[in-house]
């Protein structure tokens, strides 16, 4: 497993802004961004920026450990409608038990993983729940 | 046009073999075909394989395949994810179709039993979309999980509702000399194995592991001269979707033009014991009860992906080579009663790629 630095640059928007695509044709939200509607076909899309801000539909703690992200296991996964209305599967931080079904949650700024031969740590979203709104 | 036939198949037991790499494990699947390859040499080559970059530092694997055999025909390696197995099927069938080649060799390979299981994850996890859900580090088995506590909220079944599944798998591959996990599980065990991602437990995901399969697709006139029993392929279909946690749109699109075709048996892609269920509720078996009812319904008699084992993309070649043996009389393990028809569903991870392959004898 290696990070390398165009990879990490090329998906900033993605990871630092939460940059998706709408469909000017059928108003489809896509996220990662791309320059065609997974929806329609059209390729006429525009860029915007997701709010990062969301209800927790349903998440699971996974034992499941991968390479470069050892140490965040366990890690809570949350099934996430963000407030422009997908749905996304991301990681949550700062969750110590059980979050509950329906709480609100922001996107946040977070280490993903380390590069154990380099040295290169990849930040990137990840989703923590929101105390008071 | 003309019809086509699976004229004979073969596999090798699905294990480690780490004496052994991708090309080695096919070369001893194709090799139990040696009498009919000797009749009548393939047009064409197609492998399926979907992670030997990752997991053998390796590509042109196809060609590589066809130069060992000593073949100089057409060789393509066929990759779809776990759905290697049947796209690979699929493009045979069209080449003999079209009548562009009379006989074409599919074979399925794949090594995942040389990683930990961290480094396993990584690779499976490339299914995932590359700029956001790989890079955070997530796991497929994390849409598997939270499709299962959706499934049981929306049909109110408990947790022991999933361990029907691997039960009956493993009871099955008892009988499979070919499964990887040739042995009876208790109820008990399958509800107190390891945590996955919660709800989701060990005996409710796939068994990785290595494995080889061979496949001859052919017109009639070359079926009836190298085998006895060849197996008509009654058609294929292939859809493909988006992942959705409610439902399998690929699997229920692939599946609407059989709805007349009313099989006796079938080797569906049960990569999680929710996927089983869904794929058994698109095939007719009440939704939220399926599961209860795998006595009413001849379904992977090989022990499936659970427990015949699940070698990637090779997976699918497995099942249509699982397929033509009940329907020629000759499979190893347990015997479908009144074996006249088959459907296989090939599938990816998570089910956004579906391949139906209906045989007839
Ligand atoms: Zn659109």
């Amino acid at each position: 497993m290696r990070i390398l630095p165009p990879k990490i640059w090329r998906n900033k928007d993605t990871h630092y802004a939460l940059s998706a695509s709408v469909c000017e044709k059928c108003g489809n939200v896509i996220f990662p961004a791309r320059a065609s509607c997974n929806k329609c076909g059209s390729f006429k899309v525009k860029l915007v920026k997701l709010s990062g801000k969301g209800t927790l539909l349903s998440f699971t703690k996974s034992h499941q450990i991968r390479t470069g992200y050892e140490k965040e296991s366990p890690v809570y996964f949350g099934l996430i409608r963000l407030d422009e209305g997908i749905e996304i599967l991301a990681p949550l931080v700062d969750v110590d038990d059980d979050p509950k079904d329906g709480s609100r949650v922001e996107a946040t700024i977070r280490r993903l993983r380390v590069d154990s031969s380099n040295g290169l740590i990849e930040y990137g979203t990840k989703f923590r729940l929101i105390e008071n709104e | 046009m003309t019809d086509a036939y699976v004229s004979g198949a073969s596999m090798i037991k699905v294990d480690k073999y780490y004496e052994s790499n991708a090309i080695d494990l096919a070369i001893a699947a194709v090799s139990q075909l040696e009498d009919q390859l000797t009749t009548k040499k393939p047009d064409m080559l197609f492998l399926a394989n979907a992670y030997s970059e990752s997991t053998e530092e390796q590509v042109l694997l196809a060609n590589k395949l066809a130069r060992t055999l000593g073949y100089e025909i057409p060789a393509f390696r066929v990759e779809s994810g776990d759905s290697s197995g049947g796209s690979a099927i699929y493009s045979a069938y069209l080449a003999v179709k079209s009548g562009i080649a009379k006989s074409v060799l599919v074979v399925g390979t794949e090594k995942l039993s040389d990683f930990p299981t961290s480094h396993l994850n990584d690779i499976i996890s490339q299914n995932l979309d590359e700029e956001f859900s790989y890079r955070s580090g997530v796991v497929p088995q994390a849409y598997a999980a939270i499709q299962m506590k959706m499934y049981m909220k929306e049909y109110g079944v408990p947790r022991e509702y999933f361990a029907e599944w691997p039960y009956h798998m493993h009871k099955y591959a008892s009988e499979n000399p070919f499964a990887y996990l040739k042995f009876p599980v208790e109820k008990e065990a399958i509800l107190s194995s390891q945590i996955v991602s919660e709800p989701l437990r060990l005996f409710d995901t796939a068994a990785r592991s290595d494995g080889a399969s061979a496949v001859l697709i052919t017109n009639h006139e070359i079926g009836k001269k190298i085998s006895e029993t060849p197996v008509k392929i009654e058609g294929v279909e292939m859809f493909t979707s988006h992942f959705d946690y409610r439902q399998l749109k690929a699997v229920q699109g692939a599946l609407k033009p059989w709805r007349e075709f009313r099989p006796d048996f079938y080797e569906i892609h049960d990569s999680y014991s929710v996927t089983a269920a869904m794929i058994l509720e698109e095939l007719g078996l009440e939704r939220g009860k399926s599961l209860y009812m795998l006595d009413q319904i001849q379904v992977n008699y090989s022990g499936g992906l659970k427990a015949r084992g699940y070698p990637g993309g090779a997976t699918g070649v497995y099942q249509v080579a699982e397929g033509f043996m009940q329907l020629a009389g000759i499979f190893k393990g347990k015997r479908v009663r009144d074996a006249n028809r088959g459907l296989v569903i090939s599938a990816d991870e998570l089910g956004s790629v579906a391949i139906t392959i209906g045989l007839s004898r």
